[in-house]
């Protein structure tokens, strides 16, 4: 399979753009109104996301822009730090911290998220995609768009949301859900999937946007109201938009409080970001591995120039990724693309962006969270056995019961601590005598770590007055300190023991006085 | 029929007078050996190690072949070494040669004795390498001990040839191979060359060769 380049894929990328652009919108808005920041700062972030980090980033697939999983703390950060200008200057400086983390190559973590807990962050997201996005398909928007927590700012949980919302069916969200999940159902399964310039979710938000013109001009009272459709403040638009490229407030960067903001920021956008690149690069089918340090890089200046003029501080984000792999997307065209469709389209077309239901969006997002959440995902963590179904089962429910981090971090240690049980009892030699021999010979791995230090302990522990043992380590590189003084411990030991033990390659240390 | 009859009820009587002493004697070694020593000697019925020694069951793992060949083609010997090198773990390895063997005598002579003749070819080489030493030893006896002493020399560094005794040097300073001689006569045993237990011992193990002239 050849790699696809820019522009032999527009074909597919372009499509895929329109499609995450529809996504992100609401997504971008949603998450300003969530965080107490102003509506446009989410779109900015947006544009940035798309355009500065699409541009820079070594990932081809991975969309980037303002998370749900910052949400809290920039809530809690304007509130600290007083005011917004004074916040942008954090998100500055949090750019900064990125580069920095960057430039220390400290990206390297990404190799060691554990597969099972990346399986299990998606699959939960697509969990939460689903049960989110469920009250919004039945016309119940109260909860901000792209929400990811357990506990609603509304004061619902995921599942009482649910519970409102079967409550207080909109029949005319319904029917615009069904349709849409119904064409993009045909969309996948059938030949019109080939279709590259008309993705399944752009035919499902056409319908959407096509019925409920229909019911307005039939004067049925199944018609969604603006509640229920894309809000983009129309009558400004242009006007506001423009207004709003702030400047931050330069003199905060002299205050303690907000470097605080500013490293907290850093920080979690960097591991939310690495997190997203490792999911998306396990999504992507031609198999690409993106440079986790050039995206802190490029995640940097892309925090840093949305700072700079306003917007949301920004992760890699995995709905708006899965929903670009899902609609076509081949390379970063497309998250340029759709960078370049929220400056031009909000700008231009705000009213006609307006009358989009939500409960279209909502089907298109149900749709892709299907497919993260996909039960053949689970049967095949499942017969993984449970070292790696425990911990991917633990990061969803951490993940759905509290928040993203909270329920990743959850789920790695679960993963950590089973790698480190591995590796604890994991034996460090193999044993080259026949069994039943009198002098017991084992030869000791290439590398004997402080791990190991257990399963010689067992094995030194086995022994009885009267065996031989003989341990090799003449094919060592490595054996850590603590190991050798181990050895060297039982060695007096042995001798008043009766065990003959002897070594063989190994130079001991000499122990230190006093000790 | 009655030699035979006899071996029976010789070890009926000698079980019992063991178990007499200890009736757990055969229990305690039925699941297991730790011998010492491996033994490499002559199949000459004059040479019974075990009791010339007074070694107990357990205590010694025996092989023996015409004139105590160390011959590194000897698939049975070479077995022989390694399980008790690497699995029973001895720590010494005895090359025994004995005064009067028939092996060492017929090498030296000219007569013909059939398939044995092949096995013998070793000792014959051994005789060649020292003619001149032994041209200058006066008497046939005097020559034939020494001849007996030279084998025993030749198949303890035959052992220190071997990638057996080789790679358990690597490991540590063990087995200790050890050259002695059965006196017929007296029925002591003599030492001819002991402890040898590296390489450094193996290398002095033919300059004895060379120089040392009848014991």
């Amino acid at each position: 399979m050849r790699l696809p380049t820019m522009a032999g894929s527009v074909r597919e990328d372009a499509p895929a753009a329109l499609v995450v652009f529809l996504v992100a919108l609401p997504l971008c808005l949603g998450i300003a109104l969530a965080s107490g920041a102003p509506l446009f700062s989410g779109v900015i972030s947006g544009i940035v996301g798309g355009i500065v980090i699409g541009i820079l980033s070594g990932s081809q697939l991975m969309v980037s822009g303002p998370a749900a999983g910052l949400t809290a703390i920039v809530v809690s950060a304007i509130g600290t730090l007083g005011s917004y200008p004074a916040f942008l200057m954090a998100v500055v400086l949090s750019g900064g911290v990125q580069i920095v983390l960057g430039a220390l190559r400290a990206g390297v973590i990404s190799y060691y998220f554990p597969s099972s807990v990346i399986r299990g962050m998606l699959a939960a997201i697509g969990l939460i995609l689903i049960l989110k996005q469920l009250p919004h398909a039945v016309g119940w928007d109260h909860d901000f768009e792209g929400d990811e927590s357990f506990v609603q700012p509304d004061g619902d949980t995921t599942f009482t949301a649910i519970d409102h919302a079967l409550h207080a069916i909109e029949p005319g969200a319904l029917l615009i859900a069904a349709v849409s999940l119904a064409l993009l159902t045909v969309w996948d399964k059938t030949v019109l999937k080939r279709l590259k310039l008309l993705p399944g979710p752009l035919v499902a938000v056409l319908a959407g946007v096509g019925i409920n013109a229909a019911l307005q001009q039939s004067g049925s009272n199944w018609t969604l109201l603006a509640e229920h459709l894309v809000q983009l403040p129309v009558a400004s638009s242009a006007g506001e938009f423009f207004s709003f490229l702030s400047l931050p407030d330069f003199s905060a960067s002299l205050r303690a409080d907000t470097w605080r903001v500013a490293v907290t920021l850093g920080v979690v956008a960097s591991l939310e970001t690495l997190l997203s690149l490792e999911a998306t690069d396990r999504m992507d089918t031609h198999k690409r591995v993106s440079p986790p340090n050039r995206e802190l890089f490029a995640q940097g200046v892309g925090n840093a120039l949305s700072g700079l003029i306003g917007g949301l501080p920004m992760t890699g984000v995995i709905v708006r990724s899965a929903a670009n792999i899902d609609a076509g997307g081949k390379t970063k065209l497309a998250a340029i693309l759709h960078g370049v469709l929220l400056l031009v389209a909000v700008v231009t077309i705000p009213a006609l962006l307006n009358s989009i239901p939500l409960a279209s969006l909502a089907a298109v997002l149900l749709y892709t969270g299907f497919k993260l959440a996909h039960p053949r995902i689970f049967r095949a963590m499942w017969g993984q056995g449970w070292k790696q179904s425990l911990p991917f089962a633990a990061t969803i429910v951490a993940i759905l019961l509290t928040d993203l981090l909270v329920g990743i971090t959850l789920g790695l240690a679960m993963a950590f601590a089973f790698i480190l049980l591995d590796e604890v009892r994991f034996e460090c030699f193999t044993v080259t005598s026949p069994p039943g021999a009198v002098l017991k010979r084992v030869q000791l791995q290439e590398q004997v770590s402080f791990l190991n230090k257990a399963s010689l302990a067992k094995l030194l522990a086995s022994l009885e007055p009267g065996d031989r043992l003989e341990i090799n380590g003449s094919s060592c590189r490595v054996i850590h300190r603590d190991v050798l003084e181990q050895m060297a411990d039982f060695q007096r030991q042995a001798l008043e023991r009766g065990i003959d033990l002897r070594l063989v390659g190994i130079d001991l240390p000499t122990p230190p006085l006093g000790h | 029929m009655e030699y035979i009859r006899r071996l029976f009820a010789q070890n009926r009587d000698i079980v019992a007078d063991i178990c007499k002493h200890d009736p757990e004697f055969f229990a305690k070694r039925a699941n297991k050996q730790e011998p010492h020593f491996l033994f490499i000697g002559c199949a000459d019925s004059r040479v019974p190690i075990e009791t010339l020694t007074g070694v107990a069951p357990g205590e010694m793992f025996v092989h023996r072949n015409i004139a105590n060949q160390v011959r590194s083609v000897d698939l049975n010997l070479l077995s022989v070494l390694q399980y008790a090198v690497e699995v029973l773990d001895v720590e010494h390895v005895i090359v025994c040669g004995h005064y009067g063997c028939g092996g060492v005598k017929a090498a030296m002579g000219d007569q013909s004795y059939g398939l044995v003749d092949h096995w013998l070819a070793g000792i014959r080489d051994t005789c060649a390498r020292h003619e001149m030493e032994l041209a200058r030893l006066g008497d046939d006896k005097r020559r034939f001990e020494r001849m007996v002493d030279l084998n025993v020399l030749r198949q303890v560094h035959n052992l220190t040839r071997t990638p057996i005794v080789q790679s358990a040097w690597k490991r540590g300073r063990r087995p200790m191979l050890h050259g002695i001689v059965y006196d017929i006569h007296d029925g002591l045993l003599k030492e001819l060359v002991m402890q040898v237990d590296g390489n450094d011992r193996a290398r002095e193990l033919l300059t004895t060769q060379r120089d040392s002239v009848g014991g």
